[in-house]
């Protein structure tokens, strides 16, 4: 299949930039309600000065935090559509230019399997050093090639958990533990309010695929029955805005589930995304 | 809303006049360094060497984060090579760690012992970095983002989180 290496890269590094440096509509829209409910002052100018650091983020194409996160590519693929290796490359060129402009930060780990584990490799001082995570591939009913990019940052990936609940045969007992490990992790995340994103699968793998999913197709103003419950029942845990109290610690919970075992476990991957997550734009090829 | 500067380092009269839950701007003198970089000033400290460095950290802050192109932001204080090294980098003249996450009572209290206080900033770097006016490696450059670093900032504004034994509640 031919297509245009160039402009695909382009689009693909504006599109990063834009992941890094933008809050969407929807978003922008949740802050302001958060910010009109609290009553505590504090928990007020800590969201207002959120928002106003996403103005200057976008004004500016310049990182909304200094932790610029590790792009996760996931693609959209409709039926008469087609993602070559040749565009994967290209998709990873534009990462790497994209990394470059924002700027991203340099964190790219360097050295061999032992070296990059105790980081005695170093590390190295180039943004566009830092590798992309493996692909995610959805075959979608739309006619389109969209490409959509998430920056995950680090203090997410230190709380979230990816691990196993015994259902019971009882739907309560699943959304009660998620709000449970969510409570914790909010309390120690420190950049809250968070946008929880949840994948309820068979494997390890599939629950993350689909908690990558969830925040790919997340909606601030959508919200399932489970989603708010969810973020209702940790909100009564009354962390706040940066940990310091108040009404908004989840600003909105983002829960795919998918196909079931036919046993007594779920496995629930939970990541406590940041005030800025989830940070993330598309594009169409 | 009226905000307070305050410029570092610090007196003991400034510090014993903030209070939990005051927004302040912090001014002045910072250091940055994170979990790469303060296990080894301590561990100078421990052994005696820190005087070779040439810093002074009386009085100072430590900002909990990273110093790159991509600017400053706090990481989680309460990561152990972080939360851990604050008893001696207090002991050594620290008196305001600046960071994000809840910490440990016993961490609050020994603040206490030596007037010191816990501030929270957001992870506001796009507006942090129109406030650092200057920067310099102090220490550690072979650690890149993870250096010991120095910076000159305006009005960096914050909440205290921790001060005379209490915390936000």
């Amino acid at each position: 299949m031919e297509f245009n290496y160039k402009d695909v890269v382009a689009k693909v590094a504006d599109c990063l930039v834009r992941a890094g440096s933008t809050f969407r509509q929807d978003k922008k829209d949740a802050y302001k309600c958060a910010i009109a409910s609290e009553e505590l002052e504090r928990a007020k100018w800590n969201l207002e000065t959120i928002l106003d650091n996403a103005e200057v983020a976008e004004r500016d194409r310049s990182p909304l935090c200094d932790d610029t996160g590790i792009p996760h590519v996931f693609v959209e693929v409709g039926p008469n559509k087609c993602l070559t290796g040749a565009m994967m490359k290209a998709i990873e060129e534009g990462v790497r230019e994209g990394l470059k402009e924002l700027p991203g930060r340099p964190m790219a780990i360097l050295g061999d399997d032992k070296g990059r584990i105790d980081m005695s490799g170093g590390i190295s001082p180039n943004s566009e050093d830092l590798a992309l995570a493996p692909f995610l591939i959805k075959e979608v009913e739309e006619d389109v090639l969209r490409v959509h990019i998430l920056m995950l940052g680090g203090g997410p990936a230190i709380r979230g958990i990816t691990h196993r609940i015994f259902h019971k045969h009882n739907l309560q007992v699943v959304l009660d533990e998620i709000v449970n490990r969510a409570k914790d992790a909010t309390r120690l995340l420190g950049c809250t309010p968070c946008a929880l994103a949840v994948g309820v699968g068979r494997s390890q793998f599939e629950a993350t695929a689909l908690m990558m999913e969830a925040m790919v197709y997340s909606d601030f103003n959508k919200q399932s029955d489970m989603e708010k419950y969810i973020t209702d029942k940790v909100n009564e845990s009354g962390v706040g805005p940066l940990g310091l109290k108040g009404k908004t610690t989840v600003l909105a919970t983002f829960m795919k589930v998918g196909p079931q075992r036919a046993s007594g476990v779920r496995v629930v991957a939970l990541r406590p995304g940041c005030c800025f997550e989830p940070r993330m734009a598309c594009v169409e090829l | 809303m009226e905000i307070r500067t305050i410029t570092a380092p610090f007196t003991d009269e400034v510090l014993s006049s903030l209070k939990v839950g005051d927004i302040v701007n912090v001014s002045g003198t910072i250091f940055c360094g994170r979990d790469a970089v303060l296990p080894k000033l301590v561990k100078k400290i421990e052994n005696g060497t820190f005087d070779e460095t040439g810093i002074d950290l009386k009085g100072g802050v430590i900002f909990h984060t990273a110093v790159s192109r991509a600017g400053v932001g706090p990481t989680s204080s309460n990561k152990a090579e972080l939360e851990g090294t604050m008893p001696q980098l207090t002991k050594a003249g620290i008196r305001m760690f600046l960071g994000k996450g809840e910490l440990k009572d016993e961490t609050i209290q020994m603040f206490n012992e030596y007037n010191a206080v816990y501030a929270v900033i957001a992870p506001v770097t796009a507006l942090l970095n129109s406030k650092v006016l200057s920067q310099k490696c102090l220490a550690y450059p072979e650690l890149g983002m993870e250096a010991f670093y120095e910076l000159q900032v305006d009005k960096f504004p914050c909440i205290i989180a921790a001060a005379h034994g209490e915390r936000l509640s």
